[in-house]
């Protein structure tokens, strides 16, 4: 039956499910004995797990919630306590289900001990752990690593090392631990070992067919965010990897039949990714997206010390710290390199720094690029923000011109 | 006089001076030391929303950018700004203003262009290091593009000027705290005003001449002691000691929030049947106490450490760490000043207004006094609205 699909299931996909199962285990003995973080997805957590403080993502419980169609529902619940659905919708959920457990299907996060914040994606993040702090006590420790214009100076990778150090304080006072060089090694080398796996799997896509498809790198992205540094983050890559090489050794694409490649921009609507599937039925395969190359930096060094100066270094250098000429030159150099027809911006109202300035890069990057692209909108969660049929429309009309 | 009558008459003073050669660069977030823009030989301008501007903006910003960055982007494209020589956009203070400031770069590449970045974490003396040396790379920025280097004579005197404005209206802040009948709160707001859009002589003897005319009132009551003692708490942040202020009509209300537009509050507030400007006797405003409330600086030290200091000590917006220190002292506040009700205002699509307010309100009927939420924009679009919820509320005092 699925072989007449339009798409193929990666076959990986399997074990994501016992990744995310185990990952909600540990997280739960974590809370429960008090050792619990929660992070958000751009923090550097290979200090935390060094320092056996287990992190956890609400971002990730955001797109589960927002994948089970109960994202308008539980943003509600944060609107009854005065928020407004203006703001990020990870952060509504994220305050709704922790207000409201036992009216989430999956409850809500287990009770965090700690908020670890880096403004490295935006700050919301800021406001938001505030609010859960208010909620549950934990206290925040805000990693403040201020957008960059250019190059990094010196005077900004001292400011941000001294975060990290301060951090490491942080947790060594709040979770009476410490960390120990031996195992800060351990973790970063795997760490590293993720990313290199992933980023691996990634370049795959650059060949025609794609192995891979948006949506199947949207869900094989969980672990190497929420479980990096950890073994079986490893393990999983070198399956996804094993398979994604054998794919494209064997020109199997992700989707049948090939046709047309797009690059997406932004964060998926996770309550839609069959919108990716329906489009595969035309031929259509994203074989880059600028959300899943976010996780590209892998942190490296010999001591605790150079593993410090990396970890300065990559957080403070993801892709939604840097200015608009950064976010085109990367959208730019993905479309040459995996080779794509047109690109597809989500302009997505929860999230300001990722989504303002989608309408002039649009531009920039077709003037650059000679392709062209279309600015759809919606949101990630937030499913009452999605006009689906008024989507299809802008996509057909994307299409023809490439077609 | 409304905030678009304030803005153009500023509007037609900024003309006047640009004509006769005085150089004046614009910026958007209030707490940038006008001291070092001084130093340089330039008139520091607050660039404020304009109510009567509206649109403009749709082929580069959606419609979820803050109301006020949309607001300021749809002056320029309008051209309403020409008569700046350059402009300083904020760096890691909220998203709308940092992803406006990318799209400006790209629409008006001919702007002369800065970007001041702000550290968002009180890490004490890591943070006031690394604005030091944001300021130092701006100081040399307009020295590179504007072609006026840094003078510490011109320092030494715009430290005195800012100063004594400053001075002024703390004074006449704390001295509404007790008497809020002493001078409306409409012409606090527009002395402020007057004085960050034009920061002239004349901005400031307007400052001045209100000033003169509180302290001899509050003399005449006997209270210069206590105002001189509430104004220093303030701006230490600590409302420790009880204030006996003096009986008014009106109930005593403390407006909150970030960059919404004081004149503008205090206009909705004096044409709200039964309202009466008097009755805002304190705001904890971006625009207003949390600018006005800066230490002066002192000229003991590294120039840029010490600006960096007094502008990190003031009042701490919710853009930045310390939600609990906020929260501490708007208590402060609640029990110690006679507060009756309390008005949140937010800015449309702002994340850092719309995300706090909930706590604030929180904190605020925690401490069994009414809270009123008013969400805003700077077109204050929908003034009848606004003005019937201000109505209920001080309906809801007067009964309570
Ligand atoms: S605003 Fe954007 S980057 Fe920040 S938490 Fe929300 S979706 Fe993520
Ligand atoms: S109103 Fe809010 S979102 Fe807008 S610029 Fe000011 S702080 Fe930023």
């Amino acid at each position: 039956m699925s072989d007449e699909k339009p798409y193929r299931r990666l076959e990986t996909q399997a074990l994501l499910q016992q990744i995310a199962f185990r990952h909600g285990l540990e997280a739960m003995n974590a809370s429960e004995e008090g050792n619990l973080a929660w992070v958000t997805s751009g923090f550097p957590v290979e200090i935390p797990f060094a320092m056996n403080v287990f992190p956890t993502y609400p971002e990730q419980a955001g797109a589960i919630i927002g994948a089970q169609k109960i994202g308008p529902e539980v943003c509600g619940y944060a609107e009854d306590m005065g928020y407004t659905q203006e703001l990020c919708s990870y952060a509504m959920v994220s305050i709704g289900s922790t207000d409201r457990p036992d009216d989430v299907p999956m409850g809500s996060l287990p009770t965090p001990q700690a908020l670890l914040a880096c403004n490295n994606i935006c700050g919301t993040v800021l406001k938001w752990y505030d609010g859960i702090s208010q909620m549950t006590g934990a206290p925040v420790y805000l990693l403040d690593t201020p957008p960059l214009e250019g190059d990094q100076t010196p005077h900004h990778r001292e400011y941000v090392r001294s975060g990290v150090e301060r951090l490491v304080e942080f947790l060594s006072t709040t979770f009476q631990t410490s960390l120990e060089e031996e195992r800060f090694r351990e973790v970063s080398e795997l760490s590293s070992k993720a990313i290199h796996l992933w980023t691996s799997a990634l370049k795959e896509c650059q060949k025609s067919p794609s192995p891979l498809n948006c949506a199947d790198r949207f869900l094989t992205m969980a672990p190497v965010v929420s479980s990096r540094g950890t073994e079986h983050c490893v393990e999983f890559y070198e399956a996804l990897l094993e398979e994604v090489q054998d794919r494209a050794k064997q020109g199997i694409g992700a989707v049948r039949e090939e046709k047309v490649r797009l690059l997406w921009d932004n964060i998926p609507p996770w309550f839609a990714l069959r919108f990716f599937n329906k489009l595969a039925a035309k031929g259509v395969v994203f074989p880059a997206d600028t959300y899943t190359h976010a996780w590209s930096g892998a942190v490296e060094g010999t001591d605790t010390r150079s593993i410090l100066d990396a970890i300065v270094d990559i957080y403070s250098n993801v892709y939604l710290n840097k200015g608009l000429d950064a976010k085109v030159d990367k959208m730019c150099q993905l479309i040459k390199d995996f080779d794509l027809d047109a690109f597809v911006m989500f302009s997505v109202r929860s999230c300001k720094r990722y989504s303002l300035g989608q309408y002039v890069s649009k531009e920039i990057v077709t003037e650059r690029t000679g392709i062209p692209g279309v600015v759809i909108e919606g949101d990630m969660v937030d499913s009452r923000l999605f006009n689906e049929a008024q989507i299809e429309t802008r996509i057909e009309a994307l299409l023809e011109m490439v077609t | 006089m409304t905030s678009g009558e304030v803005s153009e008459q500023s509007e037609r003073l900024l003309k006047q001076l640009s004509e006769s050669g005085q150089r004046l660069i614009g910026y958007f977030y209030p707490h940038i030391p006008l001291e070092l823009l001084m130093a340089h030989d330039f008139m520091p301008v607050l660039v404020w929303a304009d109510s009567t501007v509206s649109g403009a903006y749709e082929g580069s910003l959606q419609t979820f950018a803050c109301s006020f960055a949309r607001n300021i982007f749809s002056q320029r494209v309008r051209d309403q700004l020409s008569v700046l020589s350059g402009f300083i956009f904020p760096g890691n203070t909220c998203d709308s203003l940092q992803n406006v400031g990318d799209i400006w770069r790209v629409r008006f590449p001919n702007d002369i262009f800065f970007r001041l970045t702000y550290p968002a974490g009180g890490a004490g003396r890591a943070a006031v290091k690394f604005l030091a040396e944001e300021l130092r790379i701006l100081s040399k920025g307009i020295e590179l593009k504007l072609g006026t280097g840094f003078s510490r004579e011109e320092l030494r005197r715009s430290a005195d000027f800012v100063g004594r404005f400053r001075w002024a209206v703390q004074f006449i802040y704390a001295a509404r705290l007790i008497n809020p009948d002493v001078v409306s709160y409409s012409e606090l707001a527009k002395a402020v005003r007057g004085f960050l859009s034009v920061p002239s002589l004349d901005s400031l003897a307007t400052a001045e001449a209100l000033l003169s005319k509180v302290q001899k009132d509050m003399d005449a009551q006997g209270h210069t002691d206590s105002v001189e003692k509430l104004s220093a708490s303030l701006l230490e942040r600590k409302i420790e000691t009880p204030i006996t202020p003096e009986e008014t009509d009106s109930p005593r209300i403390v407006v909150l929030g970030g960059m919404v537009e004081p004149t503008d509050i205090a206009q909705l507030m004096e044409s709200t049947p039964g309202g009466s400007d008097s009755a805002i006797v304190f705001d904890m405003l971006s625009f207003g106490f949390k600018t006005v409330f800066t230490d002066p600086l002192s000229l003991d030290g590294d120039p840029f450490e010490e600006m960096a200091r007094a502008t990190l000590k003031a009042h701490l917006e919710p853009t930045q760490e310390g939600l609990q220190k906020r929260l501490d002292f708007l208590k402060g506040m609640l029990s110690n000043l006679s507060i009756d009700g309390v008005i949140v205002c937010e800015q449309s699509f702002c994340d850092p207004d719309q995300f706090e307010a909930p706590s604030l309100e929180n904190s605020v009927t925690d401490s069994g006094i009414p809270a009123l939420r008013l969400p805003m924009d700077p077109e204050m679009s929908d003034k009848s609205r606004l003005s019937l919820r201000v109505q209920s509320f001080l309906e809801t005092l007067a009964s309570g």
